[in-house]
């Protein structure tokens, strides 16, 4: 073929594409006006989020009704921004507490690694996600403001119930343990 | 584990690639060597292999040993072809993991090595994902260690490396293995706080959480630490340490291998002397006139203050536990504004004994901490290394464990956790019994006449006395490493140098290839550094101050008042000076009498360079900049909400640039300060010159000492002690008396409640028992204190420690004496209640 007529063809191409592209939105516009409109008219009409929607994030407590967190540091590891910072302490029972926890939603991106790292399931994204604010101050949010009175997605698991340490039950009594060992006795 | 000499190398193949070592060098080392880690939890280079986790497994498939075997069992031989990657191999070890795993607690979110935790290493490494295992899993009780050690033994994983320090590199004997089989168990007989002062060491050695850092339990993860390379400043041994910080606190510090010096392991007066830099009552501002001001107004004023002063009568004094870098601008402000030189030591004796021992030292003697596990006969002279330097005694014990001799001669009751002779004297006699064993072991050798002539003649010893020191002296001649090691902190000004020359003079007896070794230990971490700039005496300088001829006192890093035993009279002192300029991180009376005062910076903030007692240039980096603690600026229980750029509590800075600045107010030098001026502040390090300190030190000292074949000591008299009198000496304790840890609140809190020490004899003539509570009258007032008997101490003496726990300050002087028949016991009513061990309101 001819050079000249390649280009030839080649415009007629481009124009029949043109040509289509401006005539497809009508065609969608039109078929749209028989279906059923999915306008929510928020916000005075609300949706209801899946659970596990990534939204702002609680801690929550266990079924015995003490905060789940224990301040081990993995959710502010996991952070891929590091916009969670604690500092852990031991509380007069012995147990190992957040003193302080804060959360910066100013720079969280709600990806949700926070959640998958928590090894305690304190740590959950909720559905809300109305919160926006006027300063970057309000956005910092403090433990009592995260801490939730209720188990969020998973209310019955126990940290403490599983673990080998005493703060919740002697030696032996969590889940799945024998009796200690008796290191005293002479028998093989 | 007994290692053979070096003798023969060979060549063996791991994953393809040839490496030469020494033959028997543990295959699992040799592939370390060449970059390729077999995982391990029980073997650990200074402990050894015992084969006890069966983790390390290799496939070796041709050479004199065959098949699947423990990597750290095998010695490497001509010829060995090993894989690590074996199919066989990395199954074995997977099994292994999963059957530590099995009764593993479901535990890591609360465990404190969660982070940088062994087990969890080689178990992600190992591919044990999944559990398999259903069944129950076995537990045990816990013990409480003390304050230092966490036990949590549900985690353990049987390695043994606990149990293997503790009772054979350490010597202690309370702590072990219990039990057999499935319910082998770590701990004591019974709980309670672990004995040996190296206790601490266990916690960097399990490889899992069941031995954890008690005072950071629950507070910070490995990863969220700030953490450097830093030295260890609480004697002058210098061992490396890497410090660990977080929210503007020092977390923890653990021991830093450093080969020559302190090896894998440090003491506990290392590990948890640290907390003085974040004392409440640290001062943290600058002040004049008691009023809090900023830097530069501070510094402004303290130089116009200055200037009216006539420049011969303005002292200086400085600390030992200064960095390099602030001795040196110290050294060149007296230097060059012409001011007296610098007073680094408390008094005439200590100086003389420091400045003694640093002139025997050079690069040819030195001995360094790991020289003495080499050596085959050592002799410590007026020196207790578990108070004064406890490093040395594990070192002792190392060289005691391979068969090394060793004998300290010494008026205290030392207590060695190794096998030691030992023999003991009054402080003035040990000069003349160190001639009776220097002429043994020199007798006949024309170049040791002058030497030998200089030496005080020996006191009146008992037959069999003056036998051992004989048979001591032959066996140091006989050696084939000997090393003398003397302490500064109780010795004549002269000991050191004799002791010194003594093994000068055994080194030349050698052929080319043996060696004899020195080690003095000095007060400080750069006490080297200041008994090499010379300089006065505390003693001296309160004369001068009380005389009026010094007027103007500038003290650097230097806690005068809480370590001198005349503290009324340094006050009283103190008062008559028209200008007194302080400039520390500690708190001290002594801030409350300063006209100006600068806040330094810790070595944590600063870092700095340090030179230890073998002449070691070492480096400790700033870790952290100085503010309050995040834990004492909270508000409403969080952190304040605020955008600050810089924390509250950050005005110190380092005692360096302070002085560099004041220095260049004075109008004088205003150099840059760099690292020529360092190096040529102190001439008698000439390996300064070289630069900074590299990562493990250099020597810095010359390579042969002037006058150094020819050593002579000037006599010394003995002082007049009556029949049935008691000469006070200020002693050195493991815990709770050095400058910096006894301020530091854990040791504060932990160290063991104060005694005074008493030989049986004289207790005996007194009517005392040990364990009594005794009142001692002081000439400033009586002092309370429990009383230990010795069979092992020299008569004569009533050892008294420094420990500001107690009211030793009573003493109020110098050479006290007291008698020993005004010593009494207090009856039960009189002692004091719980453990409070000070008697605050005595008149
Ligand atoms: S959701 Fe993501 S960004 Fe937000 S806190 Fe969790 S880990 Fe950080
Ligand atoms: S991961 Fe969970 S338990 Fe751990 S600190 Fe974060 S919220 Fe607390
Ligand atoms: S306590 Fe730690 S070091 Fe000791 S045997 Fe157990 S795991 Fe090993
Ligand atoms: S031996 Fe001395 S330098 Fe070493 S850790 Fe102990 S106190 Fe520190
Ligand atoms: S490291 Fe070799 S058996 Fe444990």
């Amino acid at each position: 073929m001819l050079p000249e007529m390649v280009k030839l063809r080649r415009k007629g191409e481009e124009l029949l594409e043109d040509g289509l592209g401006l005539l497809r939105p009508f065609a969608t516009t039109l078929g749209m006006l028989f279906t059923r409109p999915i306008t929510v008219q928020y916000p005075e009409e609300k949706r209801v989020l899946p659970a596990r929607s990534r939204g702002r994030i609680i801690l929550t407590r266990s079924p015995d009704g003490d905060e789940r967190c224990v301040a081990c540091f993995l959710c502010s590891a996991a952070c891929p921004v590091s916009c969670i910072s604690m500092e852990a302490a031991t509380r007069e029972d012995g147990r190992r507490y957040a003193s302080w926890f804060r959360i910066n939603f100013g720079r969280c991106i709600f990806c949700g690694l926070c959640e998958e790292a928590c090894p305690t399931l304190a740590i959950q994204l909720t559905p809300d996600y109305e919160f926006s604010k006027a300063t970057i101050m309000e956005l910092v949010y403090e433990k009592p403001a995260l801490l939730v009175d209720h188990g969020g997605k998973d209310p019955d698991y126990d940290f403490y119930r599983h673990a080998g340490v005493t703060e919740k039950g002697e030696k032996g009594s969590h889940v799945n343990e024998q009796e200690p060992v008796d290191v005293k006795r002479l028998l093989p | 584990m007994s290692r053979k000499p070096e003798e023969a190398s060979c060549r063996l193949t791991i994953d393809g690639r040839e490496i030469v070592v020494a033959a028997d060098t543990p295959v699992i080392d040799a592939a370390e060597r060449l970059g390729i880690m077999i995982p391990r939890f029980c073997y650990h280079p200074a402990l050894g292999a015992v084969g006890a986790c069966r983790m390390c497994a290799v496939k070796f498939l041709d050479g004199p040993v065959k098949g699947l075997q423990m990597s750290c069992m095998v010695g490497a031989r001509d010829g060995m072809v090993v894989s690590t990657t074996n199919p066989e191999a990395v199954d074995f070890r997977r099994q292994v993991v999963e059957w530590l795993m099995a009764n593993h607690p479901h535990d890591c979110p609360v465990c404190d090595e969660g982070g940088h935790c062994l087990l969890q290493d080689e178990t992600i490494s190992g591919g044990h994902a999944l559990r398999r295992y259903r069944g129950p899993k076995r537990t045990y009780r816990d013990q409480d260690l003390g304050p230092f050690v966490a036990h949590e033994m549900n985690r353990c994983i049987h390695c043994y490396r606990c149990a293997r320090f503790y009772q054979e590199v350490a010597g202690g004997r309370d702590y072990g293995v219990l039990s057999i089989a499935r319910r082998t168990y770590f701990g004591r007989y019974e709980g309670g706080r672990l004995e040996s002062p190296f206790a601490g060491n266990i916690i960097d050695l399990c490889p899992t959480g069941t031995l954890t850092d008690k005072p950071s339990r629950y507070r910070a993860r490995r990863w969220d630490l700030e953490r450097g390379p830093s030295v260890c400043l609480h004697c002058s041994l210098g061992c490396g340490l890497t410090v660990g910080a977080r929210y503007r606190e020092v977390m923890k510090l653990e021991a830093r291998l450093n080969p020559e010096v302190n090896g894998h392991f440090i003491c506990d007066r290392g590990r948890y002397g640290f907390g003085y830099e974040s004392r409440p009552d640290r001062p943290r501002q600058p002040r004049v006139d008691g009023r809090e001001t900023i830097a530069g107004a501070a510094l402004a004023a303290l130089a116009e203050g200055l200037k009216p002063f006539e420049a011969g009568k303005v002292a200086m004094v400085g600390g030992t536990r200064s960095n390099l870098e602030t001795l040196a601008a110290l050294l060149g402000l007296c230097r060059d504004q012409g001011w007296r030189p610098p007073v680094f030591f408390r008094d005439a004796r200590l100086a003389g004994a420091a400045e003694s021992a640093a002139a025997a030292l050079s690069g040819d003697l030195v001995a360094s901490l790991a020289d003495v596990g080499r050596a085959d006969v050592i002799l410590v002279v007026c020196a207790d290394p578990l108070a004064e330097a406890p490093m040395l005694a594990l070192s002792l014990r190392r060289a005691a464990r391979r068969g090394a001799a060793v004998l300290v001669l010494d008026h205290r009751p030392c207590d060695l956790p190794c096998e030691a002779e030992r023999l003991t004297f009054a402080p003035q006699e040990l000069a003349g019994c160190l001639s009776r064993l220097a002429h043994a072991a020199l007798r006949g050798r024309k170049e040791a006449a002058a030497y030998l002539s200089s030496l005080p003649l020996p006191p009146d010893l008992l037959p069999e006395t003056a036998l051992a020191l004989d048979t001591w002296g032959k066996r140091l001649a006989e050696a084939r490493f000997p090393l003398v090691v003397c302490g500064t902190d109780q010795a004549e000004p002269t000991l050191p140098a004799l002791a010194g020359g003594l093994a000068r003079l055994l080194a030349g007896s050698h052929d080319q290839d043996r060696r004899a070794g020195f080690l003095p230990l000095l007060p400080g971490p750069n006490g080297l550094a200041a008994a090499l700039a010379g300089g006065g005496d505390l003693e001296a300088l309160l004369a001068d101050i009380e005389d009026g001829r010094a007027t103007a006192l500038l003290v650097v890093e230097s806690d005068l008042l809480s370590r001198t035993p005349e503290p009324e009279r340094w006050l009283a002192a103190l008062r008559k000076l028209k200008l007194l300029a302080v400039c520390d991180h500690l708190p001290s009376p002594l801030l409350e009498a300063a006209h100006v005062v600068l806040p330094s910076r810790t070595v944590f903030e600063a870092g700095g360079h340090f030179v230890n007692q073998e002449g070691r240039l070492q480096r400790a980096m700033p870790v952290f900049s100085p503010g309050l603690p995040m834990g004492r600026t909270l508000r409403e229980g969080h952190p304040p909400r605020l955008f600050m750029s810089c924390a509250p509590g950050s005005e110190p800075r380092p005692a360096a640039d302070w002085l560099k600045d004041l220095a260049g107010l004075l109008g004088a030098g205003g150099r840059a300060g760099d690292w020529a001026d360092l190096a040529a502040a102190f001439p008698g390090l000439p390996g300064l010159a070289a630069g900074p300190a590299p990562e493990n030190g250099r020597r810095c000292l010359p390579e042969t000492a002037p006058g150094a074949d020819a050593p002579s000591v000037a006599k010394t008299g003995s002082p007049d002690v009556p029949p049935d009198h008691l000469q006070v000496l200020l002693v050195e304790r493991t815990f709770g008396t050095e400058e910096l840890s006894c301020r530091a609140p854990l040791l504060a809190a932990s160290a063991p409640e104060p005694w005074v020490d008493l030989a049986a004899a004289d207790a005996g003539k007194a009517g005392l028992a040990h364990g009594a509570w005794l009142l001692v009258p002081l000439p400033g007032g009586p002092l309370r204190a429990r009383l230990r008997v010795h069979q092992d101490m020299a008569p004569g003496l009533l050892l008294l420690p420094r420990d500001p726990r107690l009211l030793w300050q009573r003493l109020a002087g110098t050479g006290v004496l007291v008698e020993l028949l005004r010593l009494h016991a207090i009856t039960a009513e009189e002692e004091p209640a719980g453990e409070d061990t000070t008697l605050e309101a005595e008149p």
